[in-house]
Order: structure tokens, then C-alpha cells, then sequence
């Protein structure tokens, strides 16, 4: 027996726009995990995900009919969550609380081992990143946590693959320093 | 003050290299660099299951109406728009060189549709449906060696396939004209089905995102701007 196949983005985001908005459902439950471990460390807490996934969710309805190339959706939204989260990065309004995130976001990987070393090592890395800027933060944070090739991040973001290299090496150097600097 | 790691490590660091093509010196700072890399965390970050009521919550809120009452609203707004009586003002963007042709079809369209038998004509380029206010807005764009031109906007939900642009022999003019509701309405011209092109003759907003989506605006209703 056959199995319909899921509806495509464009399907879906024309069919809300038509006034089916119940259909929005869909892409909510498609996007709302996807980007939720970028969104973490660009924040550093997976509360603080949530809450910008949320927004940038709601923020994709509101701006549907701006949405140009429904077939590519995801790419769109992951603007929407990446202006969300440097906005909330440059209000600061959660830099009172770094080291507090930082070990929000490291422990979640604390093993049966007790590899009380490695999640120490973790909560450092965390701790380092987010001393970055935003614009460093996210290269490192789509290289290495997200597995994308700096073609593709030069394609999400809009940056050259030349100026991402750029910030990576600066942003290499950096978590050096403040890695030794707490050690 | 900051150690930089040197050039070849951060090569190693961004998967260009190995630690084997690292000389024997900097071997050891390779070895911390990649130390550093290993602490990452990249488990994947689930988000509260409640997360996705609480945005339909909100999503059905800003749409007006709840899902049950939606069809109702949505037929309560249809059969307003067809039976109230409004004027239409419309406001079109041309090239310059548009204006001569557009004159003297304006001209051809009051000889033809200005006799006493027909209607009064309104316009060159608009035309309004019986029934419902609706306007006939036509879109030029000027793009010598095309081989495809269209047009996506708010009006068919930026859909690049459904409105192509026809060309004006071999000039590189493209046009087509398109039944527009009342309103505001964005688009851009989408050339050779991947350049996105706004209209250089008609204003324009930021989408947001870093890009420039072209407006046309058609009046309310009692001529009150949109």
C-alpha cells in the first residue's frame, strides 16, 4: 500500500497563505527542532532556544506573505531564528549569566563514564563561546556543532567564503585565549 | 596576551589538512587544537512539546479567528468584499518610455469603449469586473537577453511559474498584465527562473531578510491610500 508523500513547503506555505492556516502546523512541527541546537549556542541555554524559536515561528507567519520562494522555507526561517538570536545576543540581556548557560548546555552531554574531565573541558568550550561575537559565534557554531561546509554557510548567511574563514580563525584564537585565561 | 594558533593548525581546524601533513613542530598545537574541538557539544537540543501549541495558539489569534469559526469569517469576508460599493484608485510604476505607448492605447481604449452603448472607459490599463473591484495593472521590465521572465508576488503567493512575462518582439521588453485586488501588494520579477529582479521603476521595501521586494499599492475604497 502506498504512502501519501508529505506536502512540500511551498505546498504548505501556499496553502496558509490562502487562508488555511491550520496548515501552519506542519511546518511548525518540520522546523521547530531543526535549528533548536544552533539557536542554543548562539544563546547559550536551550531555554533561551526555545524562546527563540517560538518567536521566530510566530515571526514566519506574521512575514509569510513576504516569503518569496515558499520552496525554500527553511532557508527563510533560518533568517528569521539567526536575526532572533543576534538581536537578543546584542541586547545582553543574558550576559549576566554566562557561566549559569554555559553549564546548562554542557551538562546536557554528561555521560554514564563520569567523565567529569571531558564535561568540565565542555562547560569551558561553552563558556568560550560565549565570549565571541555573534558573527564569530555562529561560523564556528554552523562549521563545526552543525557539520556545514563554509560553502553552505556562505550561502545561509550571505557572507563570502573568504571573510567566514576570516571570522573562524579569529574566532580559533580567541577561544584560545579564553580558554588558557581560565584554566 | 592571545596565543593565535598558527596558520597550518587553523587549516588542520577547518578539516584542510590532517595532523600528519602538520610539521613535527607544530604538532603538539595541533593536538590542542583539535583537543578544543572535541569538547564541543553537538547533541541535538530537544524543544518542550508544548512549543508547538502555544505557537498555533498564537498563530490562530493573529489570523483573526479560531480554526472552528475560520471558514465562517473567512465567507463573511468574501461576501463583504463582492457586495460593498468602493472606488478603486490605481497607482502604476512605468518606465518613461511606457508612457507614449500606454497614452495611445489609452486613446484606442476610449474610442472603443467610450461609445454610448458601452461603459465609460477608465483607464489604459484597468479594467473592473462586475462584481467584484478588481483592477487589469500591467508589468514592464526591460531585460535585454532574457529567455524568461516572470512575475512572483504577494498576489499568487510568490509563485515564480504562474505569471510569465511575454516579450515585445526583440526590444528585451517584457510585459504582462495582471488582475490585481485592492490593496498592497509585493513582487519582484524572477528572470531565467533564478534572478530576482525588483522593478526598478516602482518603489520598494526591505523584506527583512537583505533583499528589496517591489510595491504597488491600489486604494481603498473611498480613495483612502493602502
Amino acid at each position: 500500500m502506498g504512502r501519501a508523500e508529505p506536502a512540500s513547503d511551498g505546498a504548505v506555505v501556499r496553502a496558509v497563505l490562502a487562508g488555511d492556516v491550520e496548515q501552519f502546523a506542519v511546518l511548525v512541527r518540520r522546523y521547530r527542532d531543526r535549528y533548536a541546537r544552533y539557536a542554543a549556542h548562539m544563546l547559550g541555554s536551550a531555554d533561551a532556544a526555545e524562546d527563540a524559536v517560538q518567536d521566530a515561528l510566530i515571526r514566519a507567519f506574521d512575514q509569510l506573505r513576504q516569503c518569496r520562494e515558499p520552496d525554500r522555507f527553511a532557508g527563510w526561517f533560518f533568517l528569521i531564528l539567526r536575526n532572533r538570536c543576534f538581536a537578543e545576543r546584542r541586547r545582553g540581556s543574558r550576559e549576566a549569566r554566562p557561566l549559569e548557560e554555559a553549564q546548562q548546555v554542557a551538562t546536557s552531554l554528561d555521560g554514564p563514564d563520569g567523565a567529569v574531565e571531558r564535561t568540565e573541558r565542555r562547560r569551558a568550550l561553552q563558556r568560550a563561546l560565549l565570549a565571541l561575537t555573534p558573527e564569530q559565534r555562529e561560523v564556528f557554531v554552523l562549521k563545526h556543532v552543525e557539520g556545514l561546509p563554509y560553502e553552505e554557510i556562505a550561502q545561509r548567511t550571505g557572507a563570502t567564503v573568504a571573510s567566514l574563514k576570516m571570522r573562524m580563525h579569529r574566532a580559533y584564537d580567541r577561544l584560545r585565549g579564553e580558554l588558557e585565561e581560565h584554566r | 596576551m592571545t596565543r593565535e594558533f598558527h596558520p597550518l593548525v587553523k587549516r588542520l581546524l577547518d578539516g584542510e589538512l590532517t595532523l600528519g601533513d602538520l610539521p613535527l613542530e607544530l604538532r603538539p598545537e595541533g593536538e590542542e587544537a583539535l583537543r578544543l574541538l572535541a569538547a564541543l557539544d553537538s547533541t541535538p537540543v530537544t524543544l518542550s512539546p508544548l512549543l508547538d501549541a502555544r505557537v498555533m495558539a498564537t498563530v490562530r489569534r493573529r489570523a483573526g479567528s479560531p480554526a472552528t469559526a475560520r471558514e465562517s469569517f473567512r465567507a463573511g469576508r468574501a461576501w463583504r468584499w463582492i457586495s460593498a460599493p468602493r472606488d478603486v484608485e490605481i497607482r502604476l510604476r512605468v518606465r518613461p518610455w511606457a508612457v507614449g505607448a500606454l497614452a495611445a492605447a489609452a486613446v484606442l481604449a476610449a474610442l472603443v469603449l467610450g461609445r454610448p452603448s458601452a461603459p465609460p472607459a477608465r483607464g489604459a490599463i484597468a479594467a473592473f469586473g462586475p462584481t467584484r473591484p478588481s483592477a487589469l495593472v500591467r508589468f514592464v521590465l526591460y531585460a535585454p537577453g532574457a529567455h524568461r521572465v516572470a512575475i512572483a508576488g504577494t498576489f499568487n503567493q510568490w509563485n515564480s511559474d504562474a505569471t510569465l512575462l511575454a516579450p515585445a518582439g526583440a526590444t528585451g521588453v517584457w510585459t504582462t498584465t495582471v488582475t490585481l485586488a485592492p490593496g498592497q501588494h509585493q513582487y519582484a520579477f524572477v528572470v531565467d527562473g533564478e534572478r530576482w529582479v525588483p522593478d526598478p521603476a516602482a518603489p520598494a521595501v526591505d523584506d527583512g531578510f537583505g533583499r528589496r521586494n517591489s510595491v504597488v499599492a491600489i486604494a481603498a475604497p473611498g480613495g483612502r491610500a493602502l
